[in-house]
């Protein structure tokens, strides 16, 4: 088969040169169309419906919306599960759908039973979903603000409420129609309002209810089609106007006639612009702000979409009325563009390396030119795969690739290639005709395509483990094993194809092969080495075993993580504030905080959220706020040797001198992950499932008490669910019957009163503002007055017609939960604990043996476990079970290369060999151990056993050749230097950049090609020194015949 | 990025794939806050040597109070073996000391440890001839913030004193005439009126010949006078027409008129005779005092409180619709602190106190209060300086450990 492949691909030279063409333009088109990205999307399936119920509060929210919600949403299909929140004015269900489901699919299912959930919802309710996006998602944001001397069109400043209108109607609209933006969310100032304040006394002269006040605006406010006429012949259409318009048509509207004379609104009410009872505010640098962010839709390509947002928004920005601006403040492009710059970076740099190594030591430019068209080609193949798999271009999926790899397979054939050509040339005295050309260059490449197929084949082959990974190591890795695979697998094809194809076409002329100074250096120098490496083979041996243990002593003094921090660059910045804290004390706590922040220096800009946005993707309570800082490039600090860490430490010092505000540190993208994914961001989770959140809560402290003394228990918390200050006003129902009065009325009343009862549209050309009946702001916010709040009752007709609120209702002010919780549609609690100095298996299994024969529930009530332990169970047992699998694959293709037990089994010491390096790497550079560092040793083993390979087999057909062992030992071992010291040189040298860049995005990057560099010199060296002594070891009884 | 790092920590994925580092060490992580030894008795363990003394605040079923316990080695002394004594110093200065009594089981602290328990405390012991000494802070609700800081939080803070205290009731109700005052004035026989001086709202005194009537039966003129003086408000007669038992005219005076408050059930009993009463109407307001309440006539469930009123300039026009702020109770109270001034801390009130840099609740005792001020009956000495403005921010401050981001 391959021999068949070789003879056509150099038969065919020509022809393969133009597929090979023809597939690099497809690959030069798919690039355009590869989405780019900062990291790869970890967010799992999932769709958001949220309900906002304004005035609701978080017990009537979950009662009368999560629950319907929930339980119409319960079995759709590939449903993984649900989780909901109910809040004030606000039920959010997050269904979360198995990996793989189409998202539009999903989104369509559940689109079907909102439609019938509409009618089982109060009315005016709308369950809406969240935009169609991922963690990835937020790409853009901007403020709107107003230039100190702005003036609008009647003179006065510009205030929130004129900023949120112009975000609304002028920037919103015009954002939303770039490509690939799903929703444009509004944070921060008031949506403007039309309101009419009724003063209750003046209502009460007039005999008039509020609810009077509201439903004469909704029959006085329309405009209507009266269809048509045609006098003459010719059509005339028929309307009459009624809208609203100006403030004096609303005070215009007759609410009665009280003797002969007509209540207008005017008589009762102020008609003012008021704002909205808002649940999310703004704020920048210190001043509150109009936020605008930018949703991606899911699966566009975010530097795209972002460079879209930025030019439109400077387009806009010209549209905007004077002293307004819009001002990018966040822009993912930056990111994006800084970390593929930084993967560029480190390609081109491990390119030219690898170039210049292969010019040195092959000492034939075109053979190295040869060899040095497999990177771009093969990029161009990854390309087109990564397309058409779904995988986009970003840091992990990037990062692992390293051209030495790629070109190893090329290099061991065109290395053998030119050495064959150049002693053919000097046997045959002279340039060699054509066909005896393509016959060397077909022997010289079938020859070595074995060992190279195999071994490349090897290094490809141990990626496999990495797809057993799942959840979010999964999403994390996969890409970065399908690159690398896609690349290797390319290469490889190539390394048949157009290498050979190559080879015969260009390698005409004379073939110097001088064995350059250098290798004939290396040569000089290695030669005693091996021979004394022979002798004291025992020795040798006992060294490597011995260095071996050293290093995986080594290991355990290493630290651990997960995989190295990807630094954004900007910090993202929860400032925490107890429950029940108001939104506008929230946004003075801000303001405080923020004007302390830009106090620094590297700070360039500082910006917040609080609350809940418009659309609420991340429904925050009012006394938490994100706040994002943006620094200065490294470069403009004023200390350039101090670190972002000790930014953040000086950071951290200042912002907890500020009373009342606790924080979180995280960064802008690791923060939207950690909201979207939000399961329990602790070792153990137990989560208790019930009614009564009292019970709940209860049996949670019990929980906790039964955690707590635990060996190794820490951070033993119980969610904290409660906190939220509540007026309650309760009727008295017997009081109520008396006056005639129905509960409904009084709530409607209170609510109208207090909340506000929307009482139509204002039209202002497109724009709409919504009117709004309520209490002046000064009754409003005063108990003592809503007390006194005149209820109209007419069951006395001689009576004053009215009876004060707190003759019928009792006000109380008492703590309520602020948040109700739901897995699955039932209510939990979760107790989260981290273990320390303890394994967590035994640990767990503990925990509940404890709980179940100690925690005493209700019927009805049940326990569950979650949390990180779980993954971490699972990722430990696939690998567990694939890694060996893996391993033990690699070794029967050894075995089933060499058929023998024994050669298969020297090359695979080279493995543990070549980890030591990689250890020794890590702990040299202070490194911990990551899934990076671990990729990198995956990595590691694949070039050992390719080394051991490329060796042996030669070693072996000496031997065959009957040459003597020693002899056989010594003359393969020196032939086999060059390519030995090629493949390896190539492979480390290629990552040489990006273990020393310090660029953003370098860290994730860094270990994996510390790891490799460092084990490739010692898999390198042992298999140059250990490997001959290994293989005189265990071939001793040959050495007899 | 790196997504539950903190917690994947001992991730085995390398260890596994590489066969290589079965033994990764858990990390261990220091604890982050000095913690407190506590002994067998949930107290705070006082070490000198190998004496021990076990210092705890019980505060189950009884007032908080201190009880304490010795050691030697592991050995429990007999409490009559050794005495001890207790100094607190709390913020401001005040100290209060604590002799210790025998109760057979243990050492008894005279006295409640009051609330809050936050202050230096200087512990005194001895045992066999020798003495010894502790000293360590324990502190709760205490906030420590510069005045620079304090300034740009706008924490305002006021000297806690004597008050007078105004408890109001906002009623509503109307104005009405003095029925007195308003004359209807028909005719005594029936006849032809003659003449009518006064027109509709011309202004006549008692006395006034108003009309003349030539009476049916006896063809005699006779003459009505003005009852009262007053204004014409009404009138149904013009001359030649016939008087019969109409109303003529009416003349009222709104020179002095009724306020009628509506009570109801619910504050009936808050309302007196004699109470001052802040009458408005839009921008007028006008005072006077309950007169009588008037329960009406048992068709409707609230009583009038009826309030004269003055009326020179006719401003008050019967039928007008009005509030009235009736003062229901002023006293003296020896400390009041600003309403604004409260907050939730536990189950406490209390109001945070100023000491130089240190802000510290004071949990309070509340009594009456109007619309500004609370009575404190205890907790909080005159003249503290208490915090108005912003106390929110203190709590908020001493309670933020607790404040978390679940989403």
């Amino acid at each position: 088969m391959i021999n068949f492949i070789l003879r056509s691909s150099i038969d065919q030279r020509w022809l393969v040169l133009a597929i090979v063409f023809a597939l690099s333009l497809l690959g030069a088109w798919n690039y355009q169309q590869l989405p780019i990205d900062a990291v790869p999307d970890i967010t799992n399936v999932q769709v958001q419906v949220n309900t906002e119920a304004p005035g609701y509060s978080p017990l009537e929210t979950e009662q009368r919306i999560t629950f319907p919600v929930e339980t119409g949403l319960a079995g759709l299909p590939n449903l993984a599960y649900t989780r909901s929140l109910s809040r004030y004015g606000l039920s959010q269900v997050t269904v979360v759908f198995d990996e793989g489901t189409d998202i539009y699919f999903a989104r369509n299912l559940i689109n079907e039973r909102l439609g019938v959930l509409r009618s089982q919802l109060p009315d005016g309710l709308e369950p809406e979903m969240g935009p169609i996006s991922t963690g990835l998602g937020e790409i853009f944001m901007y403020t709107v603000s107003a230039l100190p001397n702005a003036i609008q069109a009647d003179g006065s400043a510009y205030d929130s409420t004129a900023l949120r209108e112009i975000q609304d109607w002028i920037i919103r609209p015009q954002l939303m129609l770039v490509d690939g933006v799903n929703e444009i969310n509004s944070a921060g100032g008031f949506e403007k309002q039309f309101h009419v304040t009724p003063d209750p006394s003046k209502l009460l002269r007039w005999n008039i209810g509020i609810q009077e006040v509201v439903e004469a605006l909704r029959n006085n406010n329309s405009n209507r089609g009266a269809g048509y006429i045609e006098p003459n012949g010719q059509q005339l259409l028929v309307r009459s106007t009624g809208q609203l318009q100006t403030f004096e048509d609303i005070e215009n509207v007759t609410l009665a006639i009280r003797g002969d004379v007509p209540i207008r609104i005017a008589d009762v009410a102020e008609v003012s612009i008021g704002s909205q009872l808002r649940t999310g505010a703004a704020t920048r640098d210190g001043v509150e702000t109009v936020l605008g962010t930018a949703f991606m839709l899911m699966g566009e390509n975010t530097r795209t979409v972002a460079r879209d947002v930025a030019v439109k928004l400077k387009e806009v920005n010209a549209t905007l009325p004077n002293g307004v601006v819009a001002e990018a403040v966040y822009d993912r492009t930056i990111l994006v563009d800084k970390t593929i710059r930084t993967v560029q970076r480190n390609l081109v740099g491990g390119a030219i390396l690898v170039i210049t190594v292969l010019f040195l030591l092959l000492g034939n430019i075109r053979a190295a030119i040869i060899t040095m068209a497999v990177i771009p080609i093969s990029m161009l193949g990854t390309f087109t795969g990564m397309v058409s798999f779904g995988v986009s271009a970003n840091l992990m999926s990037l990062g692992a690739l390293d051209f030495g790899l790629i070109v190893d397979g090329g290099v061991i054939i065109v290395e053998n290639s030119v050495r064959r050509l150049a002693e053919a040339q000097k046997q045959n005295k002279g340039l060699l005709s054509r066909e005896q050309r393509l016959q060397v260059v077909f022997d010289a490449t079938n020859e070595v395509i074995r060992p190279s197929l195999f071994g490349v084949g090897i290094i490809t082959f141990v990626y496999l483990p990495i797809f057993a990974l799942s959840g979010i190591e999964g999403k994390m890795f996969h890409p970065m094993a399908i690159t690398v695979i896609l690349a290797l697998s390319t290469a490889m094809i190539l390394s048949f194809t157009l290498i050979p194809a190559a080879l015969a076409l260009f390698m005409t002329g004379k073939i110097s092969e001088q064995e350059n100074i250098l290798i004939r250096a290396l040569k000089w120098a290695y030669h005693p080495v091996l021979v004394l490496s022979l002798k004291l083979r025992w020795l040798v041996l006992t060294v490597a075993a011995g260095l071996v243990g050293f290093c995986i002593l080594l290991t355990g003094s290493l630290g651990s993580e997960f995989i190295p921090q990807l630094d954004e660059g900007d910090i993202a910045m929860h400032a925490l504030r107890i429950p029940g804290t108001g939104l506008e004390q929230a946004v003075r706590m801000q303001l405080a905080l923020e004007e302390r922040i830009a106090r620094f220096p590297e700070v360039e800009k500082v910006f917040s959220k609080i609350g809940t946005p418009e659309v609420a993707t991340d429904p925050m309570p009012p006394g938490v706020a994100d706040t994002f800082l943006m620094l200065k490039p490294r470069d403009e600090w004023q200390d350039s040797n101090k670190t972002k860490a000790d930014f953040l430490a000086e950071l951290e010092k200042a912002v907890m001198e500020l009373p009342g505000n606790n924080y979180e540190f995280t960064q802008p993208i690791e923060m939207r992950f950690n909201e979207l994914i939000s399961g329990v961001r602790a070792d153990l989770g137990i989560k208790v499932f019930g009614d009564d959140l009292e019970q709940l809560l209860l049996s949670a402290t019990q929980v906790q008490a039964i955690i707590e003394p635990i060996q190794g228990a820490t951070d033993v918390q119980v969610e904290q669910l409660t906190g939220l200050p509540i007026l309650t006003v309760v009727p008295k129902r017997e009081v109520l019957a008396r006056y005639g009065i129905n509960v409904s009325d009084l709530q409607s009343l209170v609510a109208t009163a207090m909340g506000g009862e929307t009482a139509g549209l204002i039209y202002e050309g497109d724009r709409r503002f919504e009117l709004i009946v309520r209490l002046p702001e000064e009754l409003r916010t005063n108990v003592h007055r809503l007390e006194r709040l005149p209820v109209p009752t007419s069951s006395f007709i001689d009576g004053p017609g009215y009876v004060p609120l707190s003759e019928i209702a009792t006000i109380e002010s008492s703590i309520s939960p602020n948040q109700v919780n739901r897995e699955n549609g039932k209510r939990r609690i979760v107790i989260t604990a981290n273990i320390r100095g303890r394994d967590l298996g035994s640990f767990v299994a503990e925990a509940k043996q404890r709980i179940q024969s100690q925690l005493q529930l209700p019927p009805g009530y049940y326990v569950e476990y979650g949390g990180t332990f779980q993954q971490l169970e699972s990722a430990r047992d696939r690998l567990t079970l694939v890694v060996p699998i893996t391993l033990l694959l690699i070794f029967g293709i050894l075995l089933m290369v060499f058929s023998s037990f024994k050669d298969a089994l020297i090359i695979f010491t080279g493995i543990p060999l070549a980890l030591t390096g990689g250890v020794m790497a890590l702990w040299f550079r202070g490194m911990p151990l990551s899934i990076s560092a671990g990729v990198g040793f995956i990595a590691l083993s694949g070039v050992a056993v390719l080394n051991g390979l490329i060796m042996l087999s030669f070693i072996r057909r000496l031997v065959e050749e009957k040459k003597d062992l020693v002899t056989a030992i010594v003359e393969g071992a020196m032939t086999r230097l060059r390519p030995v010291l090629m493949t390896a040189l190539v492979a480390s040298l290629g990552f040489i950049p990006m273990a020393l860049n310090t660029n953003i995005g370098a860290e994730v990057q860094r270990p994996l090609a510390t790891v490799v560099i460092g084990g490739i010199i010692s898999s390198t060296l042992l298999t140059l020194i250990v490997l001959p002594a290994f293989y005189r070891i265990v071939h001793w009884r040959e050495i007899r015949r | 990025m790196s997504i539950r790092s903190r917690y994947l920590r001992k991730v085995p994925i390398v260890a596994m794939c590489l066969v290589l580092a079965q033994g990764l060490s858990a990390q261990e992580h220091e604890h982050e806050e000095g913690e407190v030894e506590t002994g067998r008795h949930g107290g705070r363990l006082l070490e000198d040597g190998d004496f021990t003394v076990e210092l705890a605040i019980f505060e189950q079923g009884v007032p908080p109070e201190y009880r304490a316990w010795a050691f030697t080695g592991d050995q429990e002394l007999s409490p009559d073996d050794w005495r001890m004594s207790v100094q607190l110093t709390r913020l401001g200065g005040q100290t209060d000391d604590f002799t210790f009594s025998n109760t057979g089981e243990y050492l008894l602290g005279s006295g409640i440890v009051e609330e809050p328990h936050s202050f230096d405390v200087r512990v005194s012991a001895s045992y066999q001839g020798r003495e010894f000494n502790w000293e360590y802070e324990s502190y709760e609700g205490r906030v420590l913030m510069s005045a620079d800081l304090a300034e740009a939080m706008d924490i305002g803070v006021r000297v806690a004193g004597e008050q007078t205290l105004h408890q109001t009731l906002l009623l509503y109700g109307k104005i009405s005439p003095d029925p007195k005052l308003v004359s209807h004035i028909t005719a005594r026989y029936p006849g032809l009126i003659q003449s009518v001086m006064p027109s509709l709202g011309d202004a006549v005194s008692q006395g006034d010949l108003i009309v003349t009537i030539e009476a049916n039966d006896s063809l005699q003129t006779y003459e009505i006078h003005a009852p009262i003086s007053g204004i014409v408000v009404d009138s149904h007669a013009n001359p030649g027409e016939f008087a019969g038992d109409q109303h003529l005219l009416t003349v009222a005076n709104y020179q002095n008129v009724w306020a009628d408050l509506n009570v109801f059930p619910g504050e009936a009993q808050r309302i007196k005779s004699g109470q001052e009463v802040e009458l408005r109407m839009g921008e007028l307001t006008a005072n006077s005092t309950i007169r009588y309440l008037n329960p009406g006539e048992g068709l409707s469930p609230h009583v009038l409180a009826r309030v004269p009123l003055s009326n020179p300039d006719l401003t008050w026009t019967p039928g007008l619709l009005i509030e009235a702020d009736v003062t229901v109770g002023e006293f003296e109270v020896a400390l009041a602190v600003e309403t604004n001034a409260l907050q939730t801390f536990r189950d406490w009130q209390v109001v945070f106190i100023q000491i130089g840099d240190s802000f510290e609740i004071r949990p309070v005792e509340l009594g009456r209060s109007d619309a500004r001020f609370t009575e404190v009956l205890s907790g909080l000495n005159p003249g503290d300086r208490y915090v108005v403005e912003n106390s929110y921010l203190l709590k908020a401050d001493l309670e933020k450990s607790g404040a978390v981001h679940d989403h």
